[in-house]
């Protein structure tokens, strides 16, 4: 038996403004499309950067520019933004605890490596020995395949 | 947006409406409706209780048969072979790679299977809906599945224990690369398979409930039941809910690389290994170990506080109750089980200081977890101050909070020795560590809910349990566990490593020889004791003594106010409106007013 | 009283909603915050992985390929796949709206709709993973090397073969739900309920699956 089937939690009024709502949308899809299209632009100008430090700036901004999305549908698609503020609230706030999530990871990812290359260093000179390309078929093969992958 | 308000939707929520009609009509139900498929939030609950208790009796069985060997690495039980076999048991020792079973699985067992599911699953069912005034969890069906979901992790868990490699013996954190590679050992191979398939299952269990709990708190709270008006049962159910929903899933990914790694040939956490057992070198590369560990910890951290939380809170609600007054800062409580639960996720790599990870990285995460000893101790001195000058009355519920108070110290101040980073050079692995959680996530944990099983008993099953057996069950349990585990603090400090199988070909710890033998014998000791405790439970189910009135505590909250064998919808009749918090005990003269009671004209505040 | 009475005495005194929603909203969106932290967590992994190595493969030089363009192409092909998902979001809200309007007709359009943008995902999807498979990548097999010119470990494709199909099998069990959707509007069963807030709830689950690939997206082939 079930109890929730009676639960009457929600009535509707149906006036709400259909036209501002579609108009909305489109502005909203407009906006995403230009971030998209501006992404993609820088994506391009990094092709020909290869100073490190510029590098670093552009992939700064793409990862603004991705907030700046995950933002818009998150705020209109998902409709957050006209949720009561406290339904807003308890999901924004959680969503800090990302923050240090990132740092605490990243940060040890980094000294890791920095380690490895202290206290290893025959894995270092490994590293930065450059390889031949290997000639790239279409009918590729699989024989640079790592033993005990899936086939 | 001009239009906001017009995409707000009008949202009245109408308990009262149903609840007259669902009066009206009869339900048949059959056994399996009843007591196996059943979506009453009250039988889900005894469900999780009861595997709970199965799944105790065989952890605790798992550690007495190591402890047998701690405590006598030189002897032989021959029974053990007859019972065991001769691969895990030769001529009556136990073997090394079921030693490391037993302690790998001793751990899930008792983390996740008992004091995750087996505490807040009992409890959160039970009482969210009771003590918040609903008729049942928001989906009875998703209630339902998170049972069953829990019920299969729990076969597949078994079926790993029978297995001709033996179930998963690299630890309950599964740390690769043992855990990684089939070849490293006998527990990596297909047990540890099953032992992710479970875990996994039981990933999907808690989101189940846990998303369940917290739609409830919010959502069905009665009319009158403001948040600050909840028991703090609930607030503490509430965050343990909160926890497991976020940690949880990053533990499901990390579960899913490992998986990767272990069938398809990826390197996630995998770099620079030679198996000695195979005689060959690895070509994984480039991955990192230290990963895995942060994913684990990521959920192991809160982990401890989704066992801790759900005790915390029912202790809170059993001492006031039985202290005939008024919790001591009732705000202060909701608080620090705030502050906890976000302290919960940012600490979790002090489980790592000696793993290799960035030590300046580490020293951020010592203060961080000192930081928890505010909130921790704000709680400590709100139960002590509950219970100064209270009226007590020494039932088994209230003897088994205040014995969870006493390990909640004692175990919480090793903490701040292990917390440190410095100190915990010379401690991790050690025995010390084994005291320090044992003391205050294992046993204290258990106190809570025992405590949460005495007290809550009659409610679950119209009978009380038997309080002679329940006095001898407490002191023993309460003098045992302290034998046990207090020594242990001496053996660490010393050095003596945990999860060795045998530590006397070191003459360091010689001395110790005679003291494991002493723990050991105590903890057959209590083990066994908490036969006693599962006979009585199970007796008095049937047999107990009649629960006469409605109220036998004389408490506030709102599960007193059903009948004492209240139907699947709780409440006969309308659903009681709330006027009040739950802890006016002792108040202008009475003994306690129920949240019911409308607060009066002349009612002093406090 | 000891305790402070709540300043928002309207929504949490109980008996409602403080959100002013039913609880299935509630719970599909806490449901999505946990999915959050799965996908948080792998895409933090693979961050800290490639943090962790000495070099990484630069992803214009793996994802160059059109279908019937050949090669050489960065970029071009996930564009097309961003505005596939994009678009079909957009197609999910329009059809939310006309829930609200109880327009099954506009509905069904819509649905539909989403659904071919799913499915066109998918199949994009699944051309790249075949292309790439044939170059003789895999999960444990890379065959790119760093972007300077060292050896690459596995851990690039390892990582985006584990991502992206756990995405995609996102996209996957989104489109089913919304096929179910269709089929219930189909139905009238939301008709007769007098209410589309399963929509809803099946275009929170959507839009999330798009928003996952914004991430998706910018971590393997922008940055």
């Amino acid at each position: 038996m079930s109890f929730t089937d009676n639960y009457q939690e929600v009535s509707h009024h149906h006036d709400f403004d259909r036209e501002a709502a579609r108009k909305e949308v489109i502005r909203v899809t407009v906006i995403l499309t230009v971030i998209t299209i501006v992404e993609l632009i820088l994506g391009f100008v990094m092709m020909g950067v290869h100073n490190e430090f510029m590098r670093h700036v552009i992939k700064g901004a793409i990862c603004v520019f991705m907030l700046a999305k995950a933002f818009y549908i998150v705020a209109y698609f998902m409709h957050l933004k006209h949720e009561v503020r406290n339904l807003i609230m308890t999901i924004v706030v959680p969503l800090g605890l990302f923050i240090w999530f990132i740092i605490a990871f990243l940060t040890d990812g980094n000294s890791y490596r920095n380690l490895k290359n202290k206290y290893d260093p025959y894995h270092y000179e490994q590293s930065q020995i450059k390889v031949e390309k290997p000639a790239k078929s279409d009918h590729g093969s699989h024989d640079a395949k790592k033993e005990g992958a899936i086939e | 947006m001009s239009h906001e308000a017009s995409l707000h939707r009008e949202v009245v929520t109408t308990h009262e409406v149903h609840h007259d009609e669902h009066h009206g009509h009869h339900h048949q139900e059959t056994f399996i409706t009843k007591y196996v498929f059943s979506q009453d939030h009250k039988m889900i609950a005894k469900q999780f209780l009861i595997t709970g208790i199965i799944w105790a009796i065989i952890g605790g069985l798992f550690s007495v048969l190591f402890r047998l060997q701690l405590g006598y690495p030189d002897q032989s039980f021959p029974i053990l072979e007859d019972i065991l076999g001769s691969k895990w048991a030769a001529g009556g020792k136990i073997q090394p790679e079921f030693y490391y079973a037993l302690v790998t699985m001793h751990g899930t067992v008792l983390v996740f299977f008992v004091l995750t599911a087996g505490l807040s699953g009992t409890f959160a069912n039970l009482l969210i809906p009771l003590q918040v005034g609903a008729r049942d969890m928001a989906s009875p069906l998703m209630n339902m599945l998170s049972y069953w979901f829990f019920f299969i992790a729990s076969i597949v868990m078994i079926a790993s224990l029978f297995v001709q490699t033996g179930p998963a013996s690299g630890g309950w954190t599964a740390y690769p690369p043992l855990s990684a590679l089939g070849d490293a050992s006998e527990g990596s191979k297909t047990g540890m398979d099953l032992w992710l398939v479970a875990m996994a299952l039981f990933v999907v269990s808690q989101l189940l409930a846990g998303l369940n709990y917290i739609s409830t708190i919010l959502n069905l709270r009665t009319k009158g039941m403001a948040m600050t008006r909840l028991p703090l049962t609930i607030w503490a159910l509430f965050f343990t809910a909160v926890l497991g929903v976020l940690s949880f899933p990053v533990l499901f990914s990390g579960f899913i690389l490992l998986l990767f790694d272990r069938h398809a040939g990826t390197s996630f956490y995998l770099s620079d290994i030679f198996l000695a057992s195979t005689q060959k070198a690895l070509p994984n590369e480039g991955g990192s170990a230290i990963l895995y560990q942060h994913l684990f910890w990521f959920l192991g951290h809160p982990e401890v506080y989704i066992i801790l939380l759900p005790a915390m809170g029912m202790v809170s609600e059993i001492l006031t109750t039985n202290a005939r007054k008024p919790i001591f800062g009732y705000m202060a409580m909701v608080g620090s089980m705030f502050a906890i639960a976000i302290l919960a996720f940012l600490v979790w790599a002090h489980h790592m200081f000696v793993t290799g990870m960035n030590p300046f990285l580490g020293s951020v995460f010592v203060l961080l977890t000192l930081l928890i000893a505010v909130p921790s101790a704000i709680k400590v001195f709100n139960w002590l101050t509950t219970l100064w000058r209270g009226n007590l009355r020494f039932t088994p519920g209230m003897l088994f909070a205040i014995g969870f108070v006493s390990f909640f110290i004692s175990g919480g101040l090793t903490g701040i020795f292990v917390g440190n980073s410095t100190i915990d050079i010379h401690l991790h692995d050690t025995m010390f560590v084994i005291a320090h959680f044992h003391i205050v996530m294992g046993v204290a944990s258990f106190f809570g809910m025992f405590a949460g099983v005495y007290h809550w008993f009659p409610k679950m099953y119209g009978r009380y349990m038997n309080n002679t057996l329940a006095y001898i069950h407490f002191w023993i349990t309460l003098i045992g566990a302290y034998l046990i585990f207090w020594p242990m603090h001496y053996e660490g400090l010393a050095g003596m490593p945990r999860r060795y199988l045998d530590v006397s070909g070191w003459v360091s710890f010689n001395q110790f020889s005679g003291l494991n033998r002493f723990i050991s014998i105590v903890s057959i000791i209590v083990f066994a004791v908490q036969l006693l405790f599962v006979f009585n439970f199970f007796y008095s189910i049937f047999k107990g003594r009649r629960v006469r009135t409605q109220n036998p505590w004389g408490s506030n909250t709102l599960e007193w106010t059903t009948p004492i064998n209240p139907g699947h919808g709780n409440w006969e009749g309308e659903i009681p409106e709330v006027h009040r918090w739950a802890y006016d005990y002792g108040k202008d003269g009475r003994d306690f007013i129920p949240q019911t009671e409308p607060v009066g004209k002349n009612e002093s505040s406090h | 009283m000891s305790h402070a009475v709540p300043a928002d005495q309207k929504w949490w005194s109980g008996g409602k909603s403080p959100f002013n929603v039913e609880y299935g909203k509630v719970m599909m969106w806490y449901f999505l915050m946990s999915d959050a932290f799965t996908f948080g967590a792998f895409l933090i992994s693979y961050g800290t992985i490639r943090f962790a190595s000495n070099g990484w493969p630069d992803p214009n030089e793996v994802f160059q390929s059109f279908p019937g363009l050949g090669s050489g192409l960065p970029l071009a092909f996930v564009s097309l796949m961003t505005f596939i998902l994009i678009i079909s979001s957009v197609t999910m809200v329009l059809a939310v709206q006309a829930g609200h309007a109880m327009d099954k007709k506009a509905v069904v359009r819509n649905l539909i709709w989403t659904i071919i943008g799913g499915i066109a995902f998918l199949s994009c999807q699944a051309w790249e993973w075949t292309h790439l498979y044939h170059e003789g990548a895999w999960w444990g097999s890379n065959p790119f090397t760093n972007m300077d010119g060292t050896k690459a470990s596995t851990n690039f494709t390892n990582f985006f073969f584990t991502i992206t199909g756990f995405h995609g099998f996102h996209v996957f069990s989104g489109v089913i739900i919304n096929i179910i959707m269709l089929i219930m509007t189909l139905n009238n069963v939301f008709e007769r309920k007098g209410h589309y807030l399963m929509i809803e709830k099946a275009g929170l689950y959507w839009h999330f699956v798009d928003l996952v690939w914004v991430f998706v997206f910018t971590c393997f082939y922008l940055i």
